[in-house]
């Protein structure tokens, strides 16, 4: 046992405690609460009541359309996180860390993009968006070619998600940074002795070894995707262009404080949490390497015995 | 022994400042730190302040809590905050502590929250109509009868059929208003001019105005469908309603409402609006309008206050559409905002007398003035005001506008509530694109409004 008395331990555990318990814990249990009522404002006022309305709001979540679509545009986030996201954050941590000279500065621009707020970049690239007058549409002008309508139904999807995925790069590229340097250069040296090429070296010393570091981003990459409200909502609220751009995040927001309807808003938000912990489940089980794969059968099976 | 206090003192440290940020409030229903409610400030003032003794009761000071919709970029700020300056002055021993914000959802939520969380204002200048409905069904309002009672020279300077206009839907009166709005057809003459082209006075002349301007460049019609769509369904479920249909709240789509909001499709149709209205907001088109890229926008008087060319800006009523059921120059307007005094200044003896005279110092017939002027000398102004010489070409067309208006009806939100008219401004996109017909739009929206009519009559019996 580290300590002998655990009551320095209780000093410093039970304040964060009470705080995550009074600011997320209750709170979180009283959204599923209202969510069981009809709620016509955003807390109970004294001269009104609520209705009972059970299960109606998760009726609702089977036959509405839009939350189909916010899912499905959720879904292709993930995976567009993943792959862009994390992806180039690998190939950019693995050729900076070969970098002797300026490795510091290149650290310092790609983690750059995080500090910027991200309703800073939004509107930002909202203005680059614009039909009329826009960055991209002034340089299409001035080479001759006719004005396009960048977040029309089409391609919208495509122009909201490369500033959302361009923004968080440096954050997994950072920490991949730091897992690399963790690898000790001896196993590459015997490596070259051996022949083996730089990019083999990449695909069997440097991959297994950043495992776990790859696996903790990719789950906050995915969790963070299905939670993405800030940037779509600035580039296009309300799901425009016609309801194509729905995210779980903005339609929650959407329905709790555009419409007003803060009940359904409630049980969207219970939805992001559910789907959030399944999914960081479901890549932990996926990625888990097979000694604890063989552990947890060995675990099961000797439950089983017992029983 | 020496690292030991000294981590308990840093906890201790650390627990206090997590302590910081509870003021004189019940606490956790509070929203944040950085809230748009009054400041924990205000209370800690409230407890050196008015704790005092009570020896005479002229001289005590008193810090007033106010809140208005007249914040950010509105002309009105400007008058609104000089009135208080001078009140300031003129009443020596009241401090107004102003926490006014521009009008939006998030706004009035965190209003809710505070009536709830019993910190509302002293005074708040807030709606009269459908949207205040819960807030007035907390009681915590003073009524005007109650006021005049007491004071029986408060808000007289008031015109009668404007304190009409702000009885709140259970037909009580609460609020002293200062101005009112009106809403037409804001019209860029030079492009008109350029194109030869007559303002238009009908369906016919509208849509020869949106052809002649696509083809040449013109946005036609400045209008954000995605964001706020909320004139145009209005005018054109007036216009194909009628006054009488419009008005009512009926049980299932009219016909005169489908009519209406299906010409947003043959709107889009015709190219009468922006490429990207899906995806802009109302700020952007509104300033494709004021840079001449836009010939028409539907809009209110408040938004004369941002024409800079008003030589040639003009006010016109609505053309008008296929087979209209409502008069021509039918006109949407009313006054749905005002003053109210909280009952928590009005329990406090010192409190009174100071809210009842802030209110007056924006409700008589000079401050209203000022505000009338401030704005365009355009909206509908709650006294008699006098008029000034010199007006623009703008504010002498709306005047005429206004003027000549065959009927005034107040618009939709003010019947229906916000929950089920945001509902319907979030289908007009689908609606003008034929994905959603607008007959189970408003069928939506207006089953909305019956789920919140009957939680209202359960929460009264």
């Amino acid at each position: 046992m580290l300590y002998k008395k655990k009551w320095p331990l209780l000093i410093f555990v039970v304040p964060s405690l009470i705080f995550m318990l009074l600011f997320l814990y209750i709170p979180f249990i009283e959204n599923i609460k209202n969510s069981l009522y009809d709620m016509t404002t955003i807390v109970e006022l004294p001269g009104t009541k609520w209705r009972f309305i059970g299960l109606e709001n998760y009726k609702k979540l089977l036959t509405d359309t839009d939350l189909r679509i916010a899912i499905l545009n959720s879904f292709k986030m993930m995976v567009l996180t993943v792959i862009f996201e994390v992806g180039i954050a690998f190939v950019l941590a693995v050729m900076v860390s070969q970098i002797k000279k300026l490795q510091q500065v290149f650290r310092t621009v790609y983690f750059f993009p995080i500090v910027i707020s991200a309703t800073a970049i939004g509107l930002l690239f909202k203005l680059f968006y614009n039909y009329n007058g826009g960055m991209l549409n002034q340089i299409l002008e001035s080479l001759g070619k006719d004005p396009v309508n960048w977040l029309q139904p089409s391609t919208a999807f495509i122009m909201i998600c490369i500033p959302t995925l361009w923004s968080y790069v440096g954050f997994y590229f950072v920490i991949i940074l730091t897992g690399l340097s963790d690898i000790s250069d001896d196993i590459y040296e015997a490596a070259a002795i051996d022949g083996c090429s730089k990019f083999k070296q990449v695909f069997y010393i440097t991959l297994p070894m950043i495992k776990p570091v790859l696996m903790t981003s990719v789950t906050l990459a995915v969790t963070g995707a299905l939670k993405v409200f800030d940037l779509p909502w600035v580039i296009a609220p309300n799901g425009a262009p016609q309801g194509i751009t729905h995210f779980l995040g903005t339609y929650m927001y959407q329905t709790s404080f555009a419409l007003n309807n803060y009940d359904y808003g409630s049980v969207l938000a219970l939805i992001i949490v559910i789907f959030g912990v399944i999914v960081s489940k479901g890549v932990g089980f996926i990625t888990e390497s097979r000694e604890e794969k063989e552990e947890r059968r060995r675990k099961k099976h000797v439950q089983r015995r017992k029983a | 022994m020496k690292n030991k206090v000294l981590s308990v003192l840093l906890v201790a440290a650390m627990a206090a400042s997590l302590l910081a940020g509870c003021g004189n409030n019940d606490g956790k229903k509070d929203t944040s730190g950085d809230s748009k409610t009054p400041s924990t400030e205000s209370n800690a003032g409230n407890d050196d302040k008015s704790g005092d003794d009570n020896q005479e009761a002229s001289a005590n000071p008193v810090t007033l809590k106010t809140v208005s919709m007249f914040g950010g970029t509105d002309p009105n700020a400007e008058v609104y905050q000089a009135i208080n300056e001078e009140f300031m002055e003129a009443n020596s021993h009241v401090t107004i502590e102003d926490n006014s914000q521009t009008s939006d959802e998030d706004w009035k939520a965190s209003v809710a929250t505070s009536f709830s969380a019993g910190n509302e204002p002293d005074v708040i200048q807030y709606f009269t109509d459908a949207t205040a409905d819960a807030i007035v069904a907390t009681g915590k309002f003073v009524t005007l009868d109650e006021i005049r009672a007491e004071y029986p020279e408060y808000a007289q300077d008031t015109l009668d059929s404007s304190l009409e206009a702000i009885t709140n839907t259970d037909g009580v009166q609460r609020a002293v208003p200062t101005t009112g709005f009106w809403e037409g057809l804001f019209c860029n003459k030079d492009l008109f001019d350029q194109y030869n082209l007559e303002l238009p006075t009908d369906w016919a002349s509208l849509t020869t105005a949106i052809e002649t301007f696509k083809e040449n460049g013109i946005i036609p019609i400045a209008c954000s469908l995605n964001n706020v769509p909320h004139y145009w369904i209005e005018f054109m479920m007036l216009y194909a309603a009628g006054e009488e249909e419009y008005t009512s709240i009926p049980e299932t789509a009219p016909e005169g409402w489908v009519k209406g909001l299906e010409t947003f499709k043959t709107l889009r149709d015709m190219g009468a609006f922006p490429e990207d209205t899906d995806t802009v907001d109302d700020a952007y088109v509104g300033q494709l309008f004021r840079d001449k890229k836009a010939a028409m926008q539907l809009e209110g008087s408040w938004y004369a206050g941002q024409i800079e060319d008003t030589d040639n800006t003009v006010v016109i009523a609505f053309p008008g559409l296929d087979g209209q059921k409502a008069k021509a120059g039918a006109m949407i307007g009313g006054i749905t905002s005002g003053f109210y005094i909280t009952k928590k200044a009005w329990d406090d003896p010192d409190k009174r007398e100071a809210a009842v005279k802030f209110v007056e110092a924006h409700t008589c017939k000079s401050a209203v003035q000022r505000y009338w002027e401030i704005t365009g000398a355009i909206s509908k102004a709650a006294v008699e005001v006098d008029s000034i010489d010199g007006m623009t070409p703008m504010a002498l067309s709306a005047m005429q506008y206004t003027n000549a208006a065959s009927s005034v009806s107040s618009p939709t939100d003010g019947r229906l509530g916000s929950a089920a008219y945001s509902s319907l401004v979030s289908n007009i996109v689908k609606i003008s694109v034929g994905s959603m017909s607008a007959e189970d739009a408003i069928n939506e929206a207006l089953e909305i409004y019956r789920n919140g009519a009957s939680a209202s009559e359960a929460a009264t019996e």
